[in-house]
């Protein structure tokens, strides 16, 4: 596998994706069915959660969502007697953005004599997600990962970085995990080059298109069922005016319920002045949107909002979860986007309001001189 | 558990995990030596190998080389190296099967498609290999976190990755010469790409002896978890610089240990020269002697005993592993120290490939239907245990009576099939059996339940199984067109509910 501009000697070699997504499904449904069968089993639910986050993060199944709050539900009554339980309801909660929640969970599980190590990771994962706390979780990863240059601790790192605006910091803590790299999970690495990906196609000022494109495509080759980064590459593709290639990365996909394939699709159908493909997408990516947040407003606010600001044309709505995510998570980006549905919506008082909290809460980082807040933005 | 995710690195790449080894003589022929080693804890049912490591079992002579107090094992040269490599899949064809290769000790390689139970065999019949879904061999039902707690197994149903290798051995290992071998098995990253800028760790997982990891050199409250630097060292070559390190934990698990009694039973000496033994983490065996269920450790303990070994060692899949490590560990071997596990799902059997098949969820098949007539009505016609109401049934002998008594039923088509009663409620009008022959299937049960309902009634069949020797499919159909047809004539019986 041949490296990216930027990065010398071969990338790490891992176990083929086919194979990585055969022995990650059947293992899926191997733990529901044993955990089914056989409840009082040690273990199980652990894996479960595991196994349904990478559902998520690299199929982008909304129904691993579904799947995991129902076990959730299911183990919410032993949460109150069982450190280990309250620490599985927190990691989910926390993956479906009801952070607040995950945080009861975790004090519940500390004061259940709870490892204070994996605490402190989840409440630590938890603060960065919401933006809170930022200099604190800062030099906490960064202590960690002097410590310990796992990939996890320094693409948590990176991943912080980039939200900091610290765009050059954050490119070497992720091509340090992969450089760093020990082991054969070609999920790992799907993951982190995914992450490179964001960084430059749509993170970073200025974007840097060929380079986001290169990782994206790394991404893939590693995990080829990789939902999103097929869908993040076909966007730079569509962007480029190339609309076979953009269309060849999201046919194989089209049946995923991941909304944004739908979405991506009818924009590319478009394009192609093929309006009866277009609107059926369209329809498609509306359901799909419309259900996911349904279900899961919280985890779902942010996407939905941008599918409503663009090809779902519904600014009211729009701004509506804009509004809900910025609550939940008052994160730069949710500011952004909540600033972008405002001025969708010709909203100037809320924009007003929106860029003084903006400037409140993070004109202090290298971010905000590039967001729309700063002296890019409007 | 034994191997099974033995440290934070490992739990990320179950393909790389090694669980179990084992090594003894092959029940069924006693010149023949079977190596076992098992991969990837809570394998799902389409588990398949990774196609960038090396999956190694390796096995050198070993000597005693100090007793008592001063017990100690030297591995020497030759080294004897099986090695597998596996097969990526093609993605565009669908059902196929993943193949490998092993590299044999005498340089020849020999082909195996996963999961065939023949295995692969040498023209010279020298070798035999097997790589595939087994049932997880190992059991373990204490949970040294809880106090030693005992607990059902906790791998039961389970399923790891196999493999195995048989072999003369006479000829292999040479026994004229040593009688005594120590065997590894480790997982170790393929040809290194000669440009990679920071080269692969020198392996991922590696095992000796059961339990070095999760039970030796871990579980000690607040202690820097060891168990990643173990696994990156050189089995047989223990870093003389790190060797401190890891004794210095060993004793202080070892302590922990003899007291999870409340007495001590083990004085610092005798510690000490157990944890020396641990250190030299190979699995000691001699096929020159006899090799059972009962003689895993017996060569270690006897040499810090201070007197000859007199079994083979070794490791058989059925042993106790657990149990004699830990009377071992707790008190010396003075009195059993026992779990209340006292085998795997499925023990291991005595003819190739040795570890079961591996075990399958239950499929649940439940059919329910509404008829216009009471519960009473229904239950009539139901709840006969040798009620001739099925349409396939030609004939249905009934031989007992109550629970236990059995049916046997000739089908139309002129198949038989026997069944047992293993309930009957009149009062809650359910009915319930067990399959004993007929259906290729195991662990086949059924169950037959009447519901009154303001109108009518309900009446509910389901059956749970495992399909055996034959597939899903197969099987499934067999079960769902017996139950759709009984469903069929009880609605031509009693009409349908308006």
């Amino acid at each position: 596998m041949m490296a990216p501009p930027g990065i010398s000697g071969e990338l790490p070699v891992a176990t083929a994706g086919i194979i990585a997504a055969i022995n990650l499904n059947s293992s899926l449904r191997r733990s529901w069915r044993s955990l089914e069968l056989w409840p009082n089993k040690p273990g199980t639910a652990d894996r479960i959660v595991d196994e349904e986050q990478y559902r998520v993060q690299f199929y982008g199944d909304v129904t691993a969502l579904d799947r995991l709050v129902a076990l959730e539900y299911r183990i919410s009554s032993e949460a109150l007697k069982s450190a280990d339980i309250c620490l599985i309801a927190a990691r989910i909660a926390s993956t479906v953005h009801r952070f607040s929640e995950a945080t009861n969970y975790i004090r519940n599980a500390e004061a259940l004599g709870a490892s204070d190590v994996l605490c402190e990771q989840l409440a630590l994962s938890i603060d960065q997600a919401i933006g809170r706390n930022l200099d604190n979780v800062l030099a906490l990863r960064q202590r960690i990962a002097r410590t310990n240059q796992s990939i996890q601790n320094l693409v948590s790192l990176g991943a912080l970085l980039a939200d900091l605006g610290e765009f050059d910091d954050a490119d070497r803590a992720y091509r340090k995990a992969i450089q760093n790299y020990r082991d054969v999970s070609p999920f790992a690495l799907a993951g982190v080059c995914f992450r490179l990906g964001l960084l430059w196609g749509e993170t970073a000022f200025p974007r840097q298109s060929d380079q986001a494109a290169h990782w994206y495509t790394r991404a893939i080759s590693y995990f080829p069922n990789y939902s999103h980064a097929r869908v993040h590459l076909a966007e730079l593709h569509l962007s480029a005016g190339r609309l076979d290639e953009a269309q060849a990365l999201l046919d194989p996909i089209a049946a995923s319920n991941d909304p944004e394939v739908a979405w991506r699709l009818a924009e590319i159908h478009s394009a192609k002045d093929d309006a009866e493909a277009a609107t059926r997408h369209l329809e498609a990516a509306r359901i799909a949107f419309n259900d996911a947040i349904h279900r899961h407003e919280l985890a779902f606010a942010d996407h939905g909002a941008e599918f409503y600001l663009s090809a779902g044309s519904d600014f009211a709505r729009a701004r509506n979860l804009a509004s809900i995510n910025l609550a939940n998570r008052p994160t730069l980006r949710a500011f952004e986007l909540a600033y972008a549905a405002a001025k969708a919506c010709e909203d100037e008082n809320y924009c007003a309001r929106l860029r003084s909290e903006a400037e409140a809460n993070w004109k202090h980082i290298k971010a905000y001189r590039t967001s729309v807040f700063g002296s890019g933005g409007t | 558990m034994s191997d099974h995710v033995d440290g934070p690195r490992t739990a990320a790449d179950p393909s790389v995990d090694l669980t179990d080894l084992y090594a003894f003589t092959s029940p069924s022929d006693q010149t023949r030596t079977v190596l076992i080693a098992n991969v990837f804890p809570f394998a799902g049912d389409a588990a398949l190998f990774s196609n960038v490591v090396n999956y190694d079992l390796v096995i050198r002579p070993a000597v005693v080389t100090g007793i008592g107090n001063a017990a100690s094992f030297k591995a020497q040269d030759p080294e004897i190296r099986f090695s597998f490599q596996f097969d990526v899949l093609n993605a565009n064809v669908e059902d196929q099967q993943q193949a490998g290769i092993c590299r044999l000790p005498d340089g020849r390689t020999l082909t195996v498609a996963v999961g065939n139970e023949s295995g692969s065999i040498t023209p010279d019949g020298r070798f035999r290999i097997f790589a595939g879904l087994r049932s997880d061999p190992f059991y373990i039902g204490w949970a040294p976190g809880e106090g030693l707690k005992s607990l059902p197994n906790l791998l039961e149903e389970d399923n790891v990755l196999s493999i195995v290798v048989e072999f003369e051995t006479a000829s292999v290992l040479n026994v004229t010469g040593t009688t005594l071998f120590g065997v590894i098995a480790e997982t170790t990253p393929q040809a290194v790409l000669s440009r990679q800028l920071i080269p692969p760790p020198p392996r991922f997982d590696w095992i000796g002896r059961p339990e070095q990891t999760n039970f030796r050199l871990n579980g000690i409250a607040g202690a820097t978890d060891l168990r990643d630097l173990w696994n990156q060292e050189t089995p047989f070559e223990v870093s003389i610089d790190l060797i401190p390190i890891f004794k210095d934990r060993l004793i202080q698990s070892l302590k922990l240990w003899d007291m999870r009694d409340g007495k001590a039973d083990w004085d610092l000496s005798a510690l000490a020269a157990s944890a020396n033994v641990f250190l030299d983490d190979f699995l000691l065996f001699d096929p020159t002697k006899p090799i059972s269920d009962t003689s895993h450790l017996e060569i270690e303990k006897s040499t810090i005993g201070g007197r000859p070994y007199e079994t083979g060692g070794g490791r058989t899949l059925n042993a106790n592993a657990i149990d004699i490590l830990v009377t071992w560990l707790v008190n010396r071997d003075t009195g059993p120290f026992l779990q209340s596990v006292t085998e795997a799902t499925k023990p291991g059997r005595a003819t190739f490939p040795y570890v079961e098949s591996p075990n399958v969820i239950p499929i649940d098949v439940t059919r329910s239907i509404d008829l216009p007539v009471t519960a009473d009505v229904a239950w009539e016609t139901v709840g006969q245990f040798g009620g001739q109401w099925l349409p396939m049934v030609a004939h249905i002998a009934v031989a007992g009576e109550g629970i236990g008594q059995i049916r046997e039923i000739r089908t139309v088509d002129g198949k038989i099939i026997v069944e047992r009663l293993t309930g009957l409620d009149d009062g809650l009008r359910t009915l319930s059996y067990e399959l004993v022959s007929g259906i290729p299937a195991n662990r086949y049960f059924g169950t037959l339940q009447v519901t009154p309902k303001a109108q009518g009634c309900e009446v509910t069949w389901s059956v749970s199984y495992r399909p055996d020797g034959q597939g899903y499919m197969v099987v499934n159909a067999i079960v769902s067109r017996l139950i759709v047809n009984g469903m069929e004539s009880l609605r031509a019986r009693f009409g349908t509910k308006q």
